[in-house]
């Protein structure tokens, strides 16, 4: 088990990228408080030793989308994320990104998915497919018609 | 585009309820956990306990309770009485038919060594085989031996019927009961084998000690024959059992 001190830490370092990554596949803050607390219950009791910060942060990313998809099979959830929830960030957001991020949230989660994990986090197509179990050309297929998508929602007229 | 997707996400965060939320969800969970575990713990000593107390009153009882030292009355009736640590009888049985028939009569077990000593030698049962003539022994195997001959000498046993207290060794205890004989008159048989009085065990086993008594009185004063068929005979009718009561006036007295 980990010390509190070590949990404390991991919640302050990966709290944000967790509730990103709700975002893309959950409805409400209860149920991203509910996805929380199962991760950080899954780190406290993984016993492993991680090798590096980046081994830790994708563990708990492909935890965090595992915990989403279980949640939202228990509760027959739909996978698409009604606005409203978007209403709960409208104070934080600038009224431009807003636009951007309904977009991207809009989307199937297998491309808003890729896109999240490529765009704002910075893995490769390979890491992407590592995480996801899926094949690499998988990957480039799923960011490339996600990225279609994009352009097509945005106008067509910007370059993704 | 890139820096678009970037900026937007970069603006979501986890609020400090959700974070707070996580912290307390994850406090409770170890202190039910902690919980949980100990009480495991306690669990699965409590067995272990159970087991130890078991362990510890058997010991306990067996230490008390366990035979440590025999004492055999003898005049014909053969008894032997069994006792615990606490010099209280746990055992009374007979060695022949006249024991059996004054072990009827009196209830010796639970009872400390000189009060079952002196109620089965002053019991009605008992009473017709003290005549003048009867040998009445009382043989002794303990390890404290002479802490019980002491308390019998002073007893009725010594003082009233004059009766010969003896000690023996542990050893004979176990050779007395293969041939299913009491200590007192195993260890007679001992002594007329010795002189080659050619008596078996069975032959002994019904024959009083008054009459064994007088025969080894013979073998000291010098007799060398063996005891004859015809001599066994009488000495199986025994002394004048059922006659008048006599006590004897020697004194008691042990020898190993």
């Amino acid at each position: 088990m980990r010390s509190e001190q070590e949990v404390e830490q991991a919640i302050d370092l990966y709290s944000d990228m967790i509730r990103r990554i709700c975002l893309l596949h959950l409805n409400s803050h209860e149920d991203t408080e509910d996805v929380l607390q199962e991760v950080f219950l899954k780190y406290v009791l993984h016993s492993a030793v991680f090798e590096s910060r980046e081994h830790e942060k994708a563990w708990l990313i492909r935890v965090t989308i595992n915990a989403c998809k279980d949640l939202k099979r228990k509760l027959f959830r739909h996978s698409t994320v009604p606005l409203e929830v978007l209403s709960e960030e409208a104070a934080s957001v600038m009224p431009e990104q807003m636009g951007i991020l309904e977009i991207v949230l809009s989307l199937p989660v297998k491309y808003k998915e890729a896109i999240y994990l490529h765009y704002y986090e910075g893995y490769t197509a390979k890491e992407i497919g590592t995480m996801l179990h899926k094949k690499e050309n998988t990957v480039y297929s799923l960011l490339s018609r996600g990225r279609e998508l994009l352009k097509q929602k945005l106008g067509g007229d910007r370059n993704v | 585009m890139y820096d678009e997707i970037r900026e937007a996400f970069d603006q979501v965060h986890a609020t400090e309820q959700m974070k707070q939320s996580v912290s307390d969800y994850l406090v409770e969970k170890r202190r039910k956990t902690a919980n949980h575990s100990l009480r495991f713990r306690m669990r699965s000593l409590i067995p272990v306990c159970a087991l130890l107390l078991i362990c510890i009153g058997i010991g306990n009882w067996y230490f008390w309770e366990m035979p440590v030292s025999y004492v055999s009355v003898d005049v014909n009736p053969s008894i032997e009485l069994t006792l615990n640590r606490r010099n209280r009888v746990t055992d009374a049985k007979s060695r022949n038919r006249d024991g059996a028939r004054v072990l009827e009569h009196v209830q010796l077990e639970g009872k400390d060594y000189l009060e079952a000593v002196e109620l089965l030698v002053e019991s009605d049962a008992m009473q017709p085989y003290l005549t003048a003539d009867a040998e009445l022994t009382v043989t002794v195997a303990s390890m404290k031996a002479e802490e019980l001959l002491s308390g019998l000498e002073n007893s009725v046993v010594a003082t009233h019927y004059h009766g010969m207290c003896r000690s023996a060794d542990m050893e004979t205890v176990a050779s007395a009961h293969d041939h299913d004989m009491s200590l007192g008159k195993y260890q007679m048989y001992q002594l007329l084998s010795q002189y080659g009085s050619g008596l078996t065990a069975e032959d002994c086993q019904n024959i009083s000690m008054c009459q064994l008594r007088e025969l080894l009185s013979q073998y000291e004063a010098g007799r060398e024959e063996a005891v004859s068929s015809n001599e066994l005979e009488n000495m199986q009718v025994g002394c004048s059992h059922g006659g008048q009561q006599h006590h004897h006036h020697g004194s008691g007295h042990h020898s190993e």
